[in-house]
């Protein structure tokens, strides 16, 4: 006979949270940023620069990425099969990621090993070849691997939308990445021009480690070796604007089984201080399993295998996004479904019930979230990109759990703009034109990329 | 340098009813990681049933005697907890990583659904998950330029009847006629405690995780007898093998395919290593050999890896796309040269240095979290029967010496028993 607990347990103590300390050191003209995680066999370091995509001027989109894979062709005392043989038989790869704000150089390793890795690392950002013959072939390689991942839905459809949102003439308006055309165009000299202008700044060494084992100020000296500028100024955010009314733009995949929702508008920048009510009620709508948005286009109507919706945000800009795929034959009734909890949410706000699992949820990712060194590195990453306090994350999760219904509420009326939301569906045009325009969302557009 | 791969406690008791219980408690952080594996996965899967497992999974979410439909997953998140679950075709996961305050709360659930889904579970929930699974099926492997390779790779690495021929995610027809009366059979048959492993690993005792299981586990009844699981022969197997594939894709692309040993033994440790030197990173076989010097590959387009399966000998898959104006005939012929060189030439002492090194990172990686050291343990005490096996795979990739790697490269690389899957854009075969 089966004997089941009916009744469901209480919670235990909590344990406090605690965000290991930020240990700040100034050195050979930078800054070292670490936290302390004892007996952690594995130590991250990764020298953080203000070179994102933010800083690429429009008709070079996609520069700080070349640049990126051109870094790994040799330096000033190594070729790059030389180099990739030192770096990798220390067990790490050299892992470089671009995003607005910054430029990242990372590595991972056994924490005896981080030293030599760093001092590798640093070789390869501050005194790399650089041959031009090598970068040009490096640019056609990143256009050709462009061209390949813009065959995958979802890269036209956001190119679409960002297009949209902020307009193609100001750099935000244009893919992070670039597009194949625009890459394909650059100049060896837009690449070492881009190197020459942004990476000769010290920028900012994070490292998240077991500190007993690890000379912060060693690793220091190497990542800031040879650095001669200051570090630049940030810009202020730009006006977030907004459009008025909603419109449909589509983008043909022939044949495609699935369609490709982005439905997006503008938002505020990282450090608008409605930051914490913005984001929970965006997890309310579409960021939990049990969201609105979620619940109803797959837990009840099967339209989806997940749908979600999020705020992406930088120093200076902001949007909101929600993404899905959606099965051809229900485009047009899921897009009405997703429209109508998005306005829904703006109009209504949201309820205690819902409001309770999105800022527990959140509270306690910050643990849950936080155990490997990567995920330590990535939290200081944002302590330094938005200038934050080191007692950040310990605040930002009594913020959260003190956040209210009506703080959450007034925020999503405030920063969701049902009305003025840009509909991009990328699918088999001839399949579903018809039905969205049946549907009364918006005009229709067919966008050419 | 730490001579085993697992350096925590590990404790382990089994339930009267038969299931395994594991703990294994690190205080450094407040978070606990709940994970069991059952003993069931697609290889388990008859004809006519192929992706039932997985959809099951989908099920298990889906509410059961006391929690109400959706309620799982607010409670875990809601909670603060994340969660998921995982079908391969040698078994199921499910696992969730909390506030260690809210252990309890996720034995609870566990418990519930693994005793009490089969009342819950109605047509109506079954019809939803399928139309789930079908844009499950739809995004992941039809959707996206080749998407369905391991879909198509399988049936050629493995013959008809063999439990790793179909994939997990099933076929569509085999999804739409799913009835509700085989899944409920498919729970009585399966999920129960003595097919079953739980491990808690993070921030509790021993002590207090085998009284918990006790009291939510302990009164599930063990179950009866199951169908033995499918074996395969690949006797009958002959080679080489290739299929070409006209498809919408934006460049040729040519996977190479070898069946080797089973997960676990040393021999399969020998292929993790050999897989890392020839596809791991820019110093790899692949990468400067096609990549980089004769510039037929895409650069970030090389790879080779195992597929960690243990009932069967698992895959080792190198794959390459081809640069502008190589052709696939050209690139995979290149691609089985640099296999075959791996058989007559061998591998250096600086190529296995590396490879372990990287290797070594990875295991120190996956098991930096609560819920990486749950999965491996809850992994080698269904497989292995004893989750202590844990800590020497890592030993296992450091033995490695480069004479194994010669051997075999020799016992299962050979241009006979290669599956070979190519790819070329629509427009170029028309």
């Amino acid at each position: 006979m089966t004997q089941l607990i009916a009744q469901r347990p209480e919670p235990g103590t909590p344990r406090p949270y605690r965000f290991p300390a930020v240990v700040r050191r100034e050195v050979a003209g930078g800054s070292v940023v670490a936290a302390d995680l004892p007996g952690q066999n594995l130590a991250v370091a990764s020298l953080l620069l203000d070179a994102g995509g933010g800083r690429e001027t429009i008709g070079t989109e996609g520069v700080a990425e070349v640049l990126a894979k051109a870094l790994e062709e040799g330096t000033a005392t190594r070729s790059a099969a030389d180099y990739a043989v030192a770096l990798e038989s220390l067990g790490t790869d050299l892992s470089l990621s671009v995003d607005w704000d910054s430029f990242a150089a990372t590595v991972q390793v056994p924490v005896g090993a981080l030293p030599a890795a760093v001092e590798l690392l640093a070789e390869a950002v501050r005194r790399p070849k650089l041959d031009p013959a090598d970068v040009e072939r490096v640019r056609d390689d990143e256009a050709e691997s462009l061209r390949l991942y813009w065959a995958n839905p979802g890269p036209r459809a956001d190119a679409v939308l960002r297009a949209d949102l902020f307009g193609a003439e100001v750099r935000h308006g244009r893919p992070l990445s670039g597009d194949p055309r625009t890459v394909a165009a650059l100049s060896a000299d837009d690449v070492i021009g881009f190197h020459r202008s942004w990476f000769m700044a010290p920028g900012t060494l994070l490292v998240a480690g077991d500190l007993s084992r690890i000379d912060l100020d060693a690793l220091g000296r190497s990542a800031f070796a040879g650095a001669t500028e200051s570090s630049p100024v940030v810009g202020e955010p730009f006006p977030a604007g907004g459009r008025a009314t909603r419109r449909i733009v589509l983008v043909d995949r022939p044949g495609s089984v699935q369609s490709t929702l982005r439905l997006g508008h503008t938002a505020p920048h990282r450090s608008h201080p409605d930051y914490v009510p913005m984001t929970l009620g965006a997890i309310v709508l579409g960021g939990a399993f049990t969201s609105r948005l979620n619940h109803l286009l797959r837990e009840v109507r099967g339209y989806t295998y997940g749908i979600r919706s999020e705020y992406g945000l930088s120093r200076r800009f902001g949007r909101f996004v929600t993404s899905a795929g959606v099965q051809t034959a229900v485009t047009a009734p899921a897009l009405v479904d997703a429209v109508g909890e998005i306005a829904r949410t703006q109009a209504e706000g949201v309820t205690e019930p819902e409001l309770a699992v999105a800022r527990d949820w959140r509270a306690g990712q910050l643990s849950v979230g936080l155990q490997t060194p990567r995920a330590y590195a990535s939290a200081l990453a944002t302590l330094v990109v938005h200038d934050l306090p080191d007692d950040y994350h310990a605040r930002l999760r009594e913020s959260l759990l003190g956040a209210t219904v009506d703080e959450v509420s007034a925020a999503t009326a405030a920063h969701l703009n049902a009305d003025g939301i840009t509909l991009v569906i990328e699918g088999d045009a001839a399949a579903i034109r018809s039905d969205l325009e049946a549907t009364g969302l918006g005009e229709v557009v067919v966008a050419a990329v | 340098m730490s001579e085993t791969g697992y350096p925590w406690p590990i404790e382990t008791t089994r339930l009267a009813n038969g299931m395994r219980v594991v703990v294994s408690e690190d205080r450094s952080a407040p978070v606990v990681a709940v994970n069991l594996w059952y003993d069931v996965g697609s290889r388990h899967e008859p004809d006519g049933q192929t992706g039932f497992a997985h959809l099951f999974e989908h099920l298990m979410f889906e509410g059961s005697v006391n929690v109400p439909k959706t309620e799982h997953m607010r409670l875990v998140q809601g909670n603060g907890g994340s969660l998921n679950a995982t079908t391969n075709p040698d078994r199921t996961n499910y696992f969730e990583t909390m506030p260690a305050e809210h252990l309890e709360l996720a034995l609870w659930l566990e418990a519930d659904r693994m005793g009490g889904l089969v009342p819950a579970l109605v047509q109506e929930t079954l019809d939803n998950q399928r139309d789930v699974v079908k844009n499950e099926r739809r995004q992941r492997y039809e959707n996206v330029p080749y998407g369905d390779a391991w879909l198509r790779l399988l049936p050629l690495l493995y013959p008809v009847g063999h439990p790793y021929h179909h994939p997990t995610i099933g076929s569509m027809e085999d999804l739409n006629a799913a009835e509700l009366a085989t899944f409920q059979a498919f729970h009585r048959s399966y999920y129960v405690p003595d097919n079953a492993v739980l491990t808690v690993a993070g921030d509790a005792a021993p002590a207090e995780v085998f009284a918990l299981a006790a009291k939510y586990f302990g009164g599930l009844p063990a179950g009866g007898a199951r169908p033995p699981a499918p074996t395969g022969s690949l006797a009958d197997w002959a080679g080489p093998v290739s299929s070409v594939v006209a498809a919408e894709v934006p460049a040729p692309r040519v996977y190479l395919a070898h069946r080797t040993y089973p997960y676990g033994t040393t021999e399969y440790d020998a292929v993790t290593v050999l897989a890392t030197v020839l596809g791991q990173g820019r110093g790899s076989r692949l990468y400067r050999l096609l990549a980089d010097g004769a510039r037929l590959a895409q650069p970030d387009s090389v790879s080779a890896y195992g597929v960690d399966l243990a009932y069967a000998p698992a895959p080792l898959i190198a794959s390459a796309t081809a640069r502008p104006g190589v052709t696939a005939a050209r690139l995979g012929a290149a691609l089985a040269e640099v296999v075959d060189e791996l058989v007559s030439g061998g591998v250096t002492e600086q190529e296995l240095a590396r490879a372990q090194a990287l290797l070594e990172t990875d295991w120190w990686t996956a098991v930096a979290s609560v819920d990486g050291r749950a999965d491996l343990l809850s992994r080698y005490s269904t497989l292995f029967g004893d989750p202590a096996l844990v800590g020497s795979r890592l030993p296992g990739w450091r033995a490695v010496t480069t004479a194994d790697l010669a051997e075999v490269a020799r016992e299962v690389l050979r241009p006979e028993d290669r599956v070979t899957l190519v790819y070329e854009p629509m427009e170029a075969v028309a």
